[in-house]
């Protein structure tokens, strides 16, 4: 009924996408956290018609499961894309969208309102008289910024923002649905070549443990050394 | 965009949601009771459980809601097979609530153990030192102050739950998102983008009634502290 050496087996092939996953996961991170980054200043303006959207669609995009949104943006980007491309005259075709982009762009956005939530915490949490001292000592702005500013609120963010790694690596599961190969994508595709879905789904499991358990310890010492520096 | 036919639709998106609140609903109160054991559990530290519930939370946080329903739909007959009883499979509903039972009682004791926590030591020597046994004193002084400190960390866990809920479509659940995919593929992918923007709809108005719920309580908490006169900074340390 549940065979072992099938779960070694199955890891094996699961293993070979992990650096593919991580990647991903990678690049939404990063694009999330600059569309993050970029909301936050927006919203820190205070506009007043751009303030009311941008509370609206974060309430959207909070209300709204990962899952429903994917198909939304699928569906719809490709069409979005040759609408305007066609306004400059230039054909494309929908059904030539790679899947991958779509992935990265829905939860590139999703993430980004999250983002500009832990960018927002660790703002608040950088003391006042900190910014105070840095111009009384005559430093520009894009000084303050780059060595007073960022460098604390970088060891403030990093916590939650490898913790948003963590998510991003476990929300790529949707991209199955997209026919984007992740981890859990090819644990469904090792069992149905071998009609052995339990024990690739076991080794997909053990996969994700490992994952996770390997970015939190790393996670916790990179964490302990920033935190030296400024205590 | 024909608002017509998201209109149109809408009624069969109505019509299921009660599977998607059947399986919030029970998830959400049985999970509650099953991380109630598990947070007294680690509270305790009572030896053999406590390593047990260490693996079973790490294992619920590591891995993505997706692949455990796929582990407890396929597993689940295998694993009462060995214990002897004769099921083949088992139907998509129960394999979802029971997943979701798990995952969320780890979610929600993750919640529940810090609001214990959080609770000073000199608040149980007091109620120690005034005579109150352990039912008194966990009904009379610690759980009137732990309900005010978990009480957004819950509202939390039941957005989350309602959202994962919505990947219970993967392994034949026909909730609000299964029927999406089944009218999308009726509709020979010609109105998908109206259908998925229909379900989002749906979704965020859910999300938005159970944040008023949320709301109501976090009023009525306000409200029981201004007139008990409890000072959640100076009793507890922190003020959520």
């Amino acid at each position: 009924m549940f065979d072992i050496m099938t779960v070694f087996e199955s890891l094996i092939e699961i293993i070979r996408v992990v650096p593919k996953t991580l990647l991903l996961a990678l690049i939404i991170l990063l694009l999330s956290f600059m569309l993050g980054a970029v909301l936050t200043y927006i919203q820190s303006l205070n506009i007043p018609v751009i303030k009311q959207i941008l509370d609206v669609l974060q309430s959207f995009l909070r209300g709204t499961p990962n899952v429903v949104l994917l198909y939304l943006v699928y569906y719809s980007l490709p069409l979005a894309i040759s609408y305007f491309l066609s306004l400059f005259g230039v054909p494309f075709d929908p059904a030539s969208l790679n899947s991958a982009a779509v992935v990265i762009v829905t939860f590139s956005i999703c993430y980004s309102v999250f983002q500009s939530e832990i960018i927002r915490g660790a703002l608040h949490s950088l003391d006042k008289d900190q910014i105070e001292a840095a111009q009384s000592l005559g430093y520009s702005t894009t000084q303050t910024l780059r060595k007073v500013i960022v460098p604390q609120v970088m060891t403030e963010a990093l916590p939650d923002t490898m913790n948003a790694f963590l998510i991003i690596i476990k929300a790529l599961s949707l991209a199955f649905l997209v026919t984007v190969v992740d981890i859990f994508a090819q644990a469904r595709l090792v069992g149905a070549q071998t009609f052995s879905y339990l024990e690739a789904f076991v080794a997909a499991a053990l996969v994700y443990w490992a994952i996770c358990g390997l970015l939190t310890y790393l996670m916790n010492k990179v964490e302990n050394r920033m935190r030296r520096g400024y205590v | 965009m024909d608002l017509q036919y998201m209109i149109g639709i809408l009624p069969e998106f109505l019509s299921v949601i009660p599977v998607t609140l059947l399986i919030v609903v029970v998830s959400a109160v049985a999970g509650f009771l099953l991380s109630i054991f598990v947070a007294a559990v680690r509270i305790k530290k009572v030896p053999v459980l406590n390593f047990m519930t260490d693996l079973y939370i790490s294992f619920t946080r590591s891995i993505p809601i997706l692949l455990q329903l796929f582990l407890f739909f396929f597993g689940i007959p295998v694993f009462l097979q060995m214990l002897g009883f004769n099921v083949s499979n088992i139907s998509a509903v129960t394999a979802a609530i029971v997943c979701l039972i798990i995952y969320n009682g780890a979610y929600m004791s993750e919640v529940i153990r810090p609001a214990y926590m959080a609770i000073e030591k000199g608040q149980h020597e007091a109620a120690d030192s005034l005579g109150y046994n352990g039912l008194q004193k966990f009904t009379r002084i610690i759980l009137p102050q732990m309900t005010p400190i978990a009480l957004p960390g819950l509202g939390n866990a039941l957005i989350h739950l309602i959202h994962d809920s919505s990947l219970v479509f993967a392994i034949g659940v026909v909730d609000i998102m299964g029927l999406a995919t089944i009218i999308s593929s009726g509709s020979f992918g010609m109105q998908q983008v109206e259908v998925f923007l229909t379900v989002a709809f749906v979704y965020w108005g859910i999300s938005f009634a159970s944040e008023q719920l949320i709301r109501y309580l976090e009023r009525r908490k306000r409200r029981v502290l201004r007139r008990t006169g409890y000072d959640m900074t100076r009793e507890a340390g922190y003020n959520v």
